[in-house]
């Protein structure tokens, strides 16, 4: 009984540090997907999204396309969240698991060719997925180097 | 007392892993090399600030996220960060699976209950496998 036991909580132990959910490795094809609707189909699935309480923030006017500043937060409890862009040759940005005991509130600085929108997918707890989006100017081509 | 602590955390972890969709398995062989020792210290800067139980990060890693394109440019080999994981013992606290398109030198910013004291560590993946990883006290 107790070596089950250890064998049990080493198990989950290894299972506890990769609660974390590899989606490059999952959904190979949202990350090879070029348009917004292709990558959500690749990485939900045939989902309707709802209009959700996200809180999406990214300045109207972006003076250096290489790193806008883009804040995703929401009270909505949720499992993950996508967020996607329609400027650049793909077009799934990052998908972020949201750990029990965190906040679904993440700020990130991202890289844009032109202007475009910005789409972010919450995908809640209760099964249901809900987006919003949000559109932006770029000044300088985010890809340039 | 630590046996039954240890138990009871089982107990969760393996609730946790059978209410989880299939895809756990994969991630397991995944993030293998990562807990194999295979990764690297470097340095990142990390801010950790505890108040009233809620810890706010702030990582700045170092990276030129080479897209594709900008490789093609170069004519390097395209090479960024595919995840991210920043751990409090065995707890994920933050995790994104992440594309060429984050900016050079990422910065990203979380939120998570945690406490003063207790040690913070980021780990990134980039595209060919190879990990890296810090860590940072809590304020």
């Amino acid at each position: 009984m107790k070596k089950m036991m250890l064998s049990l909580v080493a198990v989950a132990a290894m299972t506890a540090s990769l609660s974390a959910t590899d989606y490059r490795a999952e959904k190979p094809d949202a990350w090879t997907a070029k348009d917004v609707p292709s990558a959500i189909k690749a990485l939900y699935g045939e989902i309707t999204p709802a209009e959700g309480d996200i809180k999406l923030k990214a300045p109207k006017v972006a003076s250096n396309g290489g790193a806008i500043p883009v804040s995703v937060k929401t009270d909505i409890p949720a499992k993950s969240i996508a967020i996607f862009q329609d400027a650049n040759p793909e077009a799934t940005v990052i998908v972020f698991t949201v750990p029990e005991g965190t906040k679904a509130d993440f700020s990130l600085k991202i890289k844009m060719k032109k202007s475009g929108s910005i789409t972010a997918v919450v995908e809640g707890k209760d099964g249901k997925f809900y987006e919003t989006k949000l559109s932006l100017e770029v000044a300088l081509g985010g890809c340039e180097g | 007392m630590k046996k039954l602590m240890l138990a009871l955390a089982s107990i969760a972890l393996i609730a946790t892993a059978v209410n989880a969709e299939e895809v756990k398995a994969p991630a397991t062989e995944v993030a293998a090399p990562a807990t194999a020792g295979e990764a690297t210290k470097v340095k990142m800067k990390i801010k950790a600030k505890e108040k009233d139980g809620l810890v706010k990060a702030k990582v700045a890693i170092s990276h030129d996220m080479l897209t594709y394109d900008q490789a093609k440019k170069k004519g390097k080999e395209a090479n960024f960060i595919t995840h991210i994981t920043a751990t409090v013992g065995d707890k994920v606290v933050y995790d994104a699976s992440t594309s060429q398109f984050l900016s050079k030198n990422p910065l990203i910013k979380f939120q998570f209950a945690g406490k003063k004291g207790d040690e913070l560590k980021i780990t990134y993946t980039q595209l060919k496998g190879e990990t890296f990883f810090a860590t940072k006290k809590i304020k």
